[in-house]
């Protein structure tokens, strides 16, 4: 790689971090001050939450149930079959159930909402609220950001119980582990400590992906290319920031619940 | 000091210069005509009146305050007073017309929901859209969104109206149309400037006219003043010469 795109890269990711700091302090200053418009948050809720809901069913089921295929036939080899429900429970609680979520959450979400304000802002809709004397901050990207702080926790809630719905319905079929044993099992692994560490770390991902999404539709200047650009942009970073992210925070967790 | 008062207006995008000394004001109630080829900025200046844009340097006075280095909480008070039709509407295209013509009101107001009806199906009819209330912006036809995009634009009733080619790709008589709004608004007292390629509406409803060449004002007067210049930059203009 020459010189010329590593530095157009170095100013794209500062621009992004500077424009992403700019954003974030708009939207804390304009939270607490002034009315949220709670209608709009609702309304967002449905679409980010509500409609999300089959895609995150779907998926967490199919993740628990291969995750307690390929740990059953792995572990049978060595006798370990029994600790299947344990195994699968920890993992999605702790982690697949949050991260796969959120993952797919940036990817319909993401994208979702890095288009819709692209488009907003080609036919000048944005400056339309600017003009008409209302905060695009306030009308557009509050509401946004609050929908996913309190829909993808609950997304989480669900796909985790799928996930290890999913997992049991295998267990029964296909290892012929015996349901009521494989939910007991479930249910005394589950500890509060796996499901708050998990559960906490959404909150973060619920800002990983609304803020650059909303700042990269308000960033789109010209037509349809940029905002096909713009998101490619949201699902990427919040991806990324998802699954690096997730490491620093398991880690945090770790630390919380040891010194707890 | 008029009502609108751009002094020594410079602005730049990235190294491509588009204003090097813009200065003009306008009076009350009067209708200024902003003409200049295509690219001389002259939206630009229109956005720069409302604070979408800020000026490199050079000031920007509405109403007798200096708007320059406003910030945007405090810009929002003067886009009360400011109203800017946006060349294509700029509709909202989640709401119907009713909404997109409510949501001023419901934003500025203490209105009822009853009066912001009452007020709202009052507009539709006044300017000869009524029926169409419940329709979303995407159904219906450029001019009708132009259209719809005034009514909102003086929902507030503002002193200033802002028009950004109201009439670019319209046909005759949505021309017109447009025209009979701009000139009941000024028959109300608003002060208003138009941006347009559009000369016979500008000779319509323009009290004077200026003229952006090179990022500068090159001329600017009333109607009779111009029209004496018979050499002057907006007689070429108009008559499609090289400037």
């Amino acid at each position: 790689m020459d010189a010329l795109p590593v530095a157009t890269l170095l100013v794209e990711i500062i621009r992004f971090w500077g424009g992403l700091g700019i954003l974030t302090g708009q939207v804390l200053r304009e939270t607490f001050k002034g009315k949220i418009y709670w209608k709009l948050v609702l309304e967002q809720i449905y679409q980010v939450g509500y409609r999300s809901l089959p895609l995150i069913l779907i998926t967490s089921g199919s993740i628990g149930m291969v995750m307690a295929l390929q740990f059953g036939l792995g572990l049978e080899k060595f006798g370990g079959k029994l600790y299947v429900p344990k195994l699968v429970a920890a993992t999605i609680l702790r982690e697949i159930g949050p991260m796969f979520t959120s993952l797919m959450f940036a990817a319909r979400i993401g994208a979702g909402m890095a288009s819709e304000i692209g488009s907003m802002m080609v036919t000048q809709q944005i400056d339309a609220i600017r003009a008409l004397g209302t905060s695009p901050i306030k009308k557009i990207v509050i509401p946004r950001v609050l929908a996913c702080l309190f829909a993808l926790p609950v997304l989480v809630a669900f796909a985790n119980i799928i996930g290890n719905l999913g997992s049991l319905l295998v267990g029964a079929t296909e290892l012929n582990l015996d349901p009521h044993f494989f939910y007991l099992k479930i249910m005394s692994t589950a500890s509060i400590d796996d499901y708050l560490s998990g559960f906490g770390k959404t909150f973060f991902f619920a800002i990983f992906v609304s803020l650059p999404s909303c700042y990269f539709g308000l960033n789109v200047k010209n037509g349809a290319k940029e905002v096909g650009i713009a998101t490619t942009k949201a699902v990427v970073v919040s991806s990324i920031l998802i699954l690096v992210g997730d490491f620093f925070l398991s880690k945090v967790f770790w630390m919380i619940a040891k010194w707890v | 000091m008029g009502v609108i008062d751009v002094i020594h207006f410079k602005k730049s995008f990235g190294k491509k210069v588009i204003h090097q000394d813009v200065t003009f004001s306008v009076q009350k109630g009067e209708c200024l005509g902003l003409i200049g080829g295509s690219g001389t900025g002259k939206s630009v200046i229109l956005r720069s009146l409302i604070g979408l844009e800020k000026p490199d340097s050079g000031r920007v006075i509405i109403d007798g305050i200096d708007i320059t280095q406003m910030t945007e909480p405090q810009l929002l008070e003067i886009r009360k007073k400011v109203a800017y039709a946006f060349q294509n509407g700029a509709l909202f295209d989640s709401m119907t017309v009713f909404e997109n013509l409510a949501y001023p009101l419901r934003e500025h107001f203490h209105y009822s929901e009853k009066e912001i009806h009452e007020r709202v199906l009052s507009s539709l009819a006044e300017f000869g859209l009524e029926g169409n209330e419940n329709i979303y912006p995407g159904s219906l036809s450029g001019g009708m969104q132009k259209r719809v995009g005034l009514v909102r634009a003086m929902m507030m009733n503002p002193q200033i109206i802002l028009y950004d080619e109201p009439t670019a790709g319209l046909d005759p008589f949505n021309t017109r149309k447009i025209q009979d709004l701009i000139l009941r608004l000024k028959e109300k007292g608003v002060t208003s400037i138009l941006v347009t390629h559009d000369m016979p509406t500008a000779d319509a409803v323009c009290d004077k006219m200026a003229m952006i060449l090179n990022g500068r004002i090159e001329a600017q007067g009333t109607l009779s003043q111009l029209d004496q210049d018979s050499l002057g930059v907006i007689t070429k203009f108009i008559a499609g010469e090289e400037l």
